[in-house]
C-alpha cells in the first residue's frame, strides 16, 4: 500500500497521527508539571482534559477518514491499532490528574512523580517516531528507548506500591496511590503498545 | 499482628498530639485492649462502643511506634497472653509512649508481680474475673489522672515565637492578633514544630504525629504542608524566618528576625503566656 502514501488521504491520515503524537507528548508534558508543583498548579488538570478531548477528536477524524478511505496508506487495522493506543495514553494521563482531585490528594508522591518524567520522556519518543510513517524509515533507536523506559517504569511502580504496604500506613492511602500508580502504568504500557504498533508497520512496509 | 477494629482509624484525630503522644483535648475515650478472652473483650467493647469510646482489640502486642500512632489515651493488657515477654512489652511502652494510661488486665498474680507492673509504669492493676464496668472506671479514672498531671495549660496555652501567636485553643495562629487563617492540618504541623522549638524533627516523625499513621517513602505531604504554613506565615510576618530546612533531614521550628530588626530576645524562648501572667504577678 505504500505506492498511495503521496496521495491526499494518506496526508491526512499522516498528518493526523503526527498531531496525535504532538498532542500525547502535550498531556506528558503538563502531567510532569502538574505532579513537580502539585498541588500548586492544580489546575493544569483542566489543561490536560482540553488534550483528552483533542485527543477523541483526533482519532476521531482518524476513523471517519479510514471510513472514507478504500485504500489506505497502511493497514486499516494497524491504523484503528495505532489510534486506539495514542488515545490510551491521553485517556491514562488524564485520569491520573483527574484522580488526583477526585480522591482529594493533598500532595504527590516521589514515585509518582518519577513515573511522569518516565511518561514524558516515553510520549516525547513516540512523537517523535510518528513522522517517520511517511517514509517507513527504521524507528528502532525510539523502540529501544521506550522499551527501556517501560521497564523502569515497571519497576518504579513495582517499589512504589511495595511502599504502600509497610507498616502502619494509612489505608485510605493505600487505596488512592495504589490506583493512582497502576494509571500511570497504563499510560507508560500504551506509549510501548503504539511504538510496537509503529514498529510492525515500518517492517510490513519496508 | 491480628486484630479486630472497631472504629478507631476510621475517626479523624480528635486532638491534638504533643511530641511525647499525650492527649490532652476532651473527646472521645481512645481505648486499645491487648487480649484474646474473646467473652471478656465482647463484653468491654460493646459497652465502650456505647459509651461512644473509640477502641480496636489486639491479639498480639504492637510496636511501640504503632501504639503512638493510634494517639490513645489509655491501653488495656493481659500480661499472661504476652508470656514471657509481657514484662519486656510493658516496660517499652510505659517508657515509649509517657502519656498513655497502661492498665494491666490479668489472671490471677502474685503481690510481687503486681508491685513489679506498677513499679515499671502501670497504672492501675486489675485482676479477673472482673466486671467491665469497673475496668471502665478504672480507665476512667487513669485518664482522668493522666489529664490532671498533664500540664493541660501548658498544652492549651499561647506559644509565642517571634511576631507569631500559637494558640492550640483555638486551632489558630496569630500576627498581631489577625489569624492567618491556618486549616487544621497546617496549624497541627505548626504547633508540632513550635513545640520542638530548636530541635530538628525528622518527616516521618512530623508524618507520624500529625498524620496519625506511618509515612509512605517517597510522601511528600510534610513538605507540602511546610511550604504550605511558610506562605501563609510569610503574608502576615514578612521577612521573619521560622520554619527552616534540614536537607534530606526535616524541619526545625527557631524564629529570626528579620536583618535589619533587632533579634528575638534569648530571655524569651518561646514564651507560655500563663507562665508569663504567672510570673509578673
Amino acid at each position: 500500500m505504500s505506492m498511495l502514501r503521496g496521495s491526499s488521504t494518506s496526508d491526512g491520515l499522516l498528518t493526523l497521527f503526527e498531531e496525535s503524537g504532538r498532542n500525547v507528548e502535550r498531556t506528558g508534558s503538563l502531567l510532569r508539571e502538574l505532579l513537580d508543583d502539585f498541588p500548586e498548579r492544580s489546575s493544569l488538570a483542566r489543561d490536560i482534559l482540553i488534550c483528552e478531548q483533542e485527543g477523541d477528536r483526533i482519532t476521531h477524524d482518524i476513523i471517519q477518514r479510514l471510513n472514507q478511505t478504500f485504500v489506505t496508506p497502511i493497514d486499516r487495522e494497524d491504523i484503528y491499532e495505532l489510534a486506539s493506543a495514542l488515545d490510551d495514553i491521553v485517556d491514562y494521563t488524564e485520569e491520573v490528574a483527574d484522580y488526583l482531585g477526585l480522591y482529594k490528594i493533598e500532595a504527590p508522591m516521589e514515585q509518582a512523580q518519577r513515573l511522569a518524567h518516565i511518561l514524558l520522556q516515553s510520549c516525547r519518543q513516540v512523537s517523535e517516531a510518528m513522522p517517520r510513517l511517511r517514509t517507513f524509515k527504521d524507528i528502532s533507536h525510539y523502540t529501544v528507548e521506550i522499551n527501556r523506559l517501560e521497564n523502569d517504569g515497571d519497576r518504579t511502580v513495582r517499589e512504589a506500591v511495595a511502599s504502600l504496604f509497610d507498616n502502619g500506613i494509612d489505608p485510605m492511602v493505600v487505596i488512592r496511590w495504589k490506583d493512582l500508580f497502576e494509571r500511570l502504568e497504563e499510560a507508560i504500557d500504551s506509549t510501548e503498545r503504539a511504538a510496537n504498533i509503529l514498529e510492525g508497520v515500518m517492517i510490513k512496509n519496508r | 499482628m491480628q486484630e479486630s477494629q472497631r472504629a478507631l482509624s476510621a475517626v479523624a484525630p480528635a486532638s491534638v498530639p504533643n511530641v511525647t503522644g499525650v492527649r490532652v483535648q476532651p473527646g472521645p475515650i481512645r481505648l486499645a485492649v491487648i487480649d484474646t478472652d474473646s467473652g471478656f473483650v465482647r463484653v468491654l467493647a460493646k459497652r465502650v462502643g456505647e459509651m461512644g469510646w473509640q477502641h480496636r482489640v489486639l491479639t498480639a502486642p504492637p510496636r511501640a511506634e504503632d501504639l503512638l500512632s493510634m494517639r490513645l489515651h489509655a491501653l488495656i493488657v493481659d500480661l499472661a497472653l504476652l508470656g514471657s515477654s509481657g514484662w519486656e512489652f510493658l516496660e517499652q511502652v510505659c517508657d515509649s509512649v509517657p502519656g498513655l494510661g497502661v492498665i494491666v488486665c490479668t489472671g490471677s498474680s502474685s503481690v510481687a508481680q503486681r508491685v513489679r507492673g506498677l513499679r515499671i509504669g502501670a497504672d492501675d492493676w486489675i485482676t479477673k474475673p472482673c466486671h467491665p464496668q469497673e475496668v471502665i472506671a478504672r480507665v476512667e479514672a487513669v485518664v482522668r489522672r493522666r489529664k490532671r498531671s498533664t500540664p493541660g495549660t501548658t498544652e492549651d496555652a499561647p506559644l509565642l515565637a517571634g511576631e507569631l501567636e500559637i494558640r492550640a485553643d483555638q486551632f489558630q495562629a496569630f500576627v498581631g492578633g489577625q489569624s492567618i487563617d491556618l486549616t487544621r492540618r497546617e496549624f497541627e504541623l505548626l504547633h508540632l514544630l513550635a513545640k520542638a522549638r530548636g530541635r530538628v524533627l525528622e518527616r516521618d516523625e512530623i508524618y507520624q504525629h500529625v498524620w496519625g499513621y506511618a509515612m509512605v517513602h517517597g510522601d511528600r505531604s510534610v513538605d507540602v504542608f511546610v511550604r504550605k504554613v511558610r506562605q501563609k506565615v510569610e503574608r502576615f510576618s514578612p521577612g521573619w524566618t521560622y520554619i527552616h530546612t534540614h536537607f534530606g533531614i526535616g524541619y526545625r521550628f527557631e524564629p529570626e528576625a528579620p536583618e535589619d530588626e533587632p533579634p528575638e530576645s534569648p530571655a524569651d524562648p518561646l514564651a507560655n503566656a500563663s507562665e508569663e501572667v504567672e510570673s509578673s504577678a
